[in-house]
Formats: structure tokens, sequence, C-alpha cells
């Protein structure tokens, strides 16, 4: 099996724009448009969250479908699980809004839809090739790679800075 | 499942059958067990005996049953989220009578023995019926526990239009939910001067207690049942030590749980309170671990010695175990005696750490809105959060758990932590 991609942040490139909230809110919508999406109930919610840092630090989070999920295990009616793409997904039917899931993400990426008195999360966005809000990001903060291709890269850019300092 | 992973020969009064793993209890320690086990080692037999009628279930999901919205086959754990290992032989109604830790053999009442190359005991706990309250072997009374129970409740309802509760805790108001929500009058018989004692001070469960006046729970705070009365047609009423006596035709004692432990009666298995285990979950005997309920671990901010009841450090004790019986040598972080999150009349709220301030002299902070509590304990010190509840809005909980669990200096997010205020993002960029 080919290594899954997985959604990676680079939190010096993000401009706290929201860009990738709205995308994930238009996906996350029954109409899939912004308009349609506003006059929804529940109102879609987004799964990635922008929070800022002071004095002018901005993070995108997103779940991070931790290898040793705690919240899968962590959930008292087997609502939680992995799929075949090493996604970690809540089963909506299951979940009984116990929010045990929440009280164990050490990231908070977890999201509570009181509206229907259910947990939610990242899916990934099992209908597209690439996560909605990883396409709309106009500055490349976030990035939709294999674990492999991101450290490559982070490693050369790493090795090129070392030469630049080595050069002076 | 897979009978096939048992092997042996058949002797006549010696041990017919062996299994590599025997896990004794079929819930969430034992089943995590299992489950991990197969992840380390694919072809060692692992059996789990489970003394219930029915096949490993998520056990936090009974009162549903009562409540009638959801059916007993929606609460299955096989195939379910972590669940899906394979070749793991489940022996429903396989009580084990003892153990024969020199021979490394277990006794399967009315099925003869079973050898083991290690063993698990992972037997949980069964309701506390405390033996003052007099007529508790009346029919209608109950103490929710397994599905069974909650089948029994669940027709009992039928004929019964009062229920009382006795015992203010968290499974007991799930109960009185799941009645409520069929239909009968409740009422909530409490010995504590308020409900979730053990999870709260009664000052910080106010929001709590107007959400479950709000959704129509009589709550009698302050006294408790000497006696239930009943007659042919099973119970009829509980007596209270006020004097007063209420009409009911149900009763449901929540008054803590006990460890399962007389299976080890006369073996050499350390018991204090539950069964001993050390830091990689292995009690004092070759080749025997134990999880879940009928453990004695540590808390890992005091580093007392304690035992829960709940099934997420079940389930975390149990998967550590199972690394530890396949091989892979893990140390147990430990757990909170207190982690809990849930949602009572639509009010949410979780609690963890050290939430009990009366004593000690701890650095507290309280905030509290029309709709929305909190209050964060730091050591005495001031230098590092030791427990929270949050009410209302439990927003990013998990992290707060995370810096009570790693012991991490606060100086830096302290400000954080008090206008509940935390996020990730203090950790990606340095704040810590």
């Amino acid at each position: 099996m080919s290594q899954p991609k997985e959604i990676f942040i680079k939190t010096d490139r993000c401009l706290g724009c929201l860009s990738c909230t709205i995308a994930c809110v238009v996906e996350h919508s029954k109409s899939k448009t912004l308009f349609g999406a506003i006059s929804e109930t529940p109102v879609p919610k987004s799964r990635v969250y922008v929070q800022w840092v002071e004095p002018d630090g901005k993070v995108p989070l997103v779940c991070r479908h931790c290898e040793e999920a705690p919240c899968m295990y962590a959930c008292i009616s087997g609502a939680i699980s992995r799929d075949e793409n090493g996604v970690v997904i809540t089963d909506t039917d299951k979940c009984i809004g116990c929010w045990t899931c929440v009280m164990v993400c050490p990231y908070g990426v977890i999201g509570r839809q009181l509206e229907e008195h259910k947990a939610y999360r990242c899916d990934r966005c099992p209908d597209r090739e690439i996560p909605a809000c990883v396409s709309a990001c106009p500055t490349g903060a976030l990035v939709y790679e294999t674990v492999d291709s991101f450290s490559g890269k982070v490693r050369k850019h790493a090795s090129r800075e070392l030469l630049r300092a080595e050069r002076g | 499942m897979h009978p096939g992973s048992c092997c042996g020969r058949k002797g006549d009064n010696v041990t017919e059958e062996k299994s590599r793993y025997i896990i004794v209890g079929g819930s969430a320690a034992g089943m995590a067990a299992a489950h991990t086990i197969r992840l380390h080692d694919w072809k060692g037999s692992v059996t789990v005996l489970s003394e219930e009628p029915d096949t490993p279930y998520f056990r936090p999901l009974i009162p549903f049953l009562v409540s009638g919205k959801k059916c007993a086959e929606n609460m299955v754990m096989a195939g379910c989220g972590p669940y899906t290992g394979r070749d793991i032989t489940v022996r429903i109604g396989a009580r084990v009578e003892s153990v024969n830790i020199a021979g490394k053999t277990v006794s399967v009442q009315g099925n003869g023995g079973l050898a083991y190359e290690k063993i698990l005991f992972a037997t949980g706990s069964r309701p506390y019926i405390p033996p003052e309250i007099k007529g508790t072997d009346a029919n209608g009374v109950f103490a929710l526990r397994t599905l069974a129970h909650a089948r029994k409740m669940a027709q009992r309802v039928e004929t019964s239009d009062h229920a009382v509760m006795l015992g203010g805790g968290l499974l007991n108001l799930k109960a009185a939910f799941a009645l409520l929500e069929r239909g009968l009058k409740v009422t909530l018989v409490v010995y504590s001067p308020e409900v979730l004692s053990q999870l709260m001070e009664p000052e910080d469960a106010f929001l709590i207690r107007k959400a479950l006046d709000t959704a129509g729970l009589n709550i009698k705070t302050g006294c408790s049942a000497t006696h239930v009365i009943s007659d042919s047609t099973g119970v009829t009423g509980v007596a209270l030590d006020d004097g007063d006596e209420m009409p009911c035709q149900m009763v449901c004692i929540g008054k803590g749980v006990r460890p399962n432990i007389e299976f080890l009666d006369g073996s050499d298995v350390r018991i204090d309170g539950g069964i001993v285990a050390d830091r990689y979950t292995a009690c004092n005997a070759p080749d025997t671990f134990a999880a879940g309920d009928v453990a004695v671990t540590f808390e890992p901010v005091s580093g007392e010695r304690i035992m829960t009841a709940l099934w997420t450090n079940a389930v975390e004790m149990g998967r550590c175990a199972g690394r530890n019986m396949a091989g892979v040598k893990t140390a147990y972080s430990g757990t909170f005696g207190i982690l809990n999150a849930t949602q009572v009349a639509d009010e949410p709220f979780v609690s963890m750490g050290v939430v009990h301030t009366k004593s000690d002299d701890f650095e507290i902070y309280r905030h509290a809105t029309e709709t929305t509590y909190r209050k964060v304990v730091f050591n005495p010190g001031g230098t590092r959060l030791i427990g929270a509840v949050f009410i209302g809005d439990i927003t990013n909980a998990g992290m707060y758990r995370y810096v009570i669990r790693e012991k991490m200096p606060v100086m830096n997010i302290k400000r954080y932590i008090i206008d509940h205020t935390l996020h990730y993002g203090h950790f990606m960029t340095g704040k810590i």
C-alpha cells in the first residue's frame, strides 16, 4: 500500500485569513456552496481551527489522525475507528455525545455539534482528492503530502540553511 | 467466534485445553488487552473468559437499552473502534472459579480446567449494595451494571410509574434519565449535600443541579434509605432515614462498586483492596497481569495507589497489559482517580484530577457565568495544574488533561489556563 498523505502545517506561512475554515464549512455543508452553507440548519461547522498566539502568531490546527489515537481508545460507544487510509472517523450514528473524545484529545480538535449532540472532526474530505482546507490555503501553510515527502522537504530546507550559514 | 484457536488433547480429569493467553473478564480491560495482544503476537491463542451471557459489549451504553434508544446488537464491541483483532476466542457464560498459579490453570465453573502461559485478571467490579439498607433482595431493586440487568430493568418499567434512585453518582444519573425518558417519575435520594459529590464539590455542581431540576428529576439530598418495602408484586416503596416513606415500584442502587477478586481467594496473588499491579501491569505471581476496575494502580500526580472504575482507564490499562503480555515491555502511566466527561440534562461537563479542594492549600481559580462554570486547581505553589472542572463549556478539555498528566510547568501558560483560552497553538509556537 502506498503511504497515505497527511495534512501538514507550516506555521510560518499562516496569515490567519481563515480561507481554510470557510472552505471546510462549505465542503461539509449539504449544498456545498457558501451561501447555501450559512442558511443551513444545523449550521455546518469547520473542522480546522486557526488559533492566535500573541503577539502575531497564527496556527491552523486540525485532527492529526494520531497513530495511537487517544479518542479511538477512549470512546465508550465504539463510534471512532480508523479506515483503510489511516483516517480516524467518528461514526455519528454511534456517537452518543458523551464528549469523552473531547476530554482526551490533546490537540483540542474535536468539536461538539450541539444541535445534534454529536462529536465531529476532520474527515480529510473523503469526496475530494485534496482536502478543501489545503486547496483553499493561499500561502501554502497547509500541505497535503506523505510523511516521507514532507520530511524530505524539511531536510532539504534545513540543509540549504546550514550551507548558507556556513558560507556566511 | 474462532474456536480453532484453543489446542490440546482431551483428558479425563486433567486440564483439557491450553491457551497461550487467557483473559479473565470480557469487558473494557479484557477486550482491549486481547486486541492489543493480537497486534504484537498474531498466532498465540487468545481466550477471553466472560461470565456474562452476552458477547462483549460497550457497558456504558446499557442505559440506552432501558430508555429504548438502542438495542443490544448496537452495543457489541467486536468489529467496532479498535476492537477489530481476529482469532480471539471469547467464551461467554464462562465463570472462572479459581486459578492455580503454580500449575498455570484456571478452573471454569461446570467446564473443567484451562491451561495458560500468561493470564490477565480483568474481572472488573460489581455494584456495592449497602448491607444497612434492608430488603434489597426484593423484585424491582436494581443496580444497573450489565446488559442482563438492563433488560430486567426495562421490563420492570412497564409496570412502574415511580422509580427511586439511591445514590447521586454519574451511573445513577444516567439510569435516572433513561427512566425519565420512559415517562416515569424519578426521585433521586442522595446522602451527600449535592449530586455528583465524587466528581465535584457541591458549589461546583450548581449548574448541573439546576439542569437536573429543570429536566424534571426530583432530588432529595442529605438523606438515605433504611429499607425497601415490598410485597408479592415486588417493590412498593422505600423508607428513608428522615422518616419519609415514598411509594414506588422500582429502586435503583448506585452506591459505587467493589472489585471482583473472590476467584483469587487462597492464591498467592497479592490483594490490597484489589489486585496489586506493578508499573508494568504485572502481579506478584509469575506471568500474571491485572487491568481495569479490579486492579490497584497509581495516580500520576500524587503517586498514590488507587482503584478506578472507568471505561477509559480500563481500556488504557488493558492495552498496556496486552503489550506486556505479548512481550513488549511497557510502563503504565497511571490513571487519574477522577476523569469524567459526559452530558447530563443538556449540560456537558468534564471533571479531572484533583477537584476536591476543601482540605488543602491549593491555588484555585473559579469562573462562573449564567451558563458556564469552571474551576482550575493548581498545586499550593501554583506551579502545576493538578485538576479542573468544566461545566457548560468543555472546549479543549483534553489539553488540560495533558497538562495535568505530564506535570507541565505552567508559568508561561498559566494565564491561558485560568482564562480557559489555552490551545495547542501555544505549544506549537514555543510558549511552553
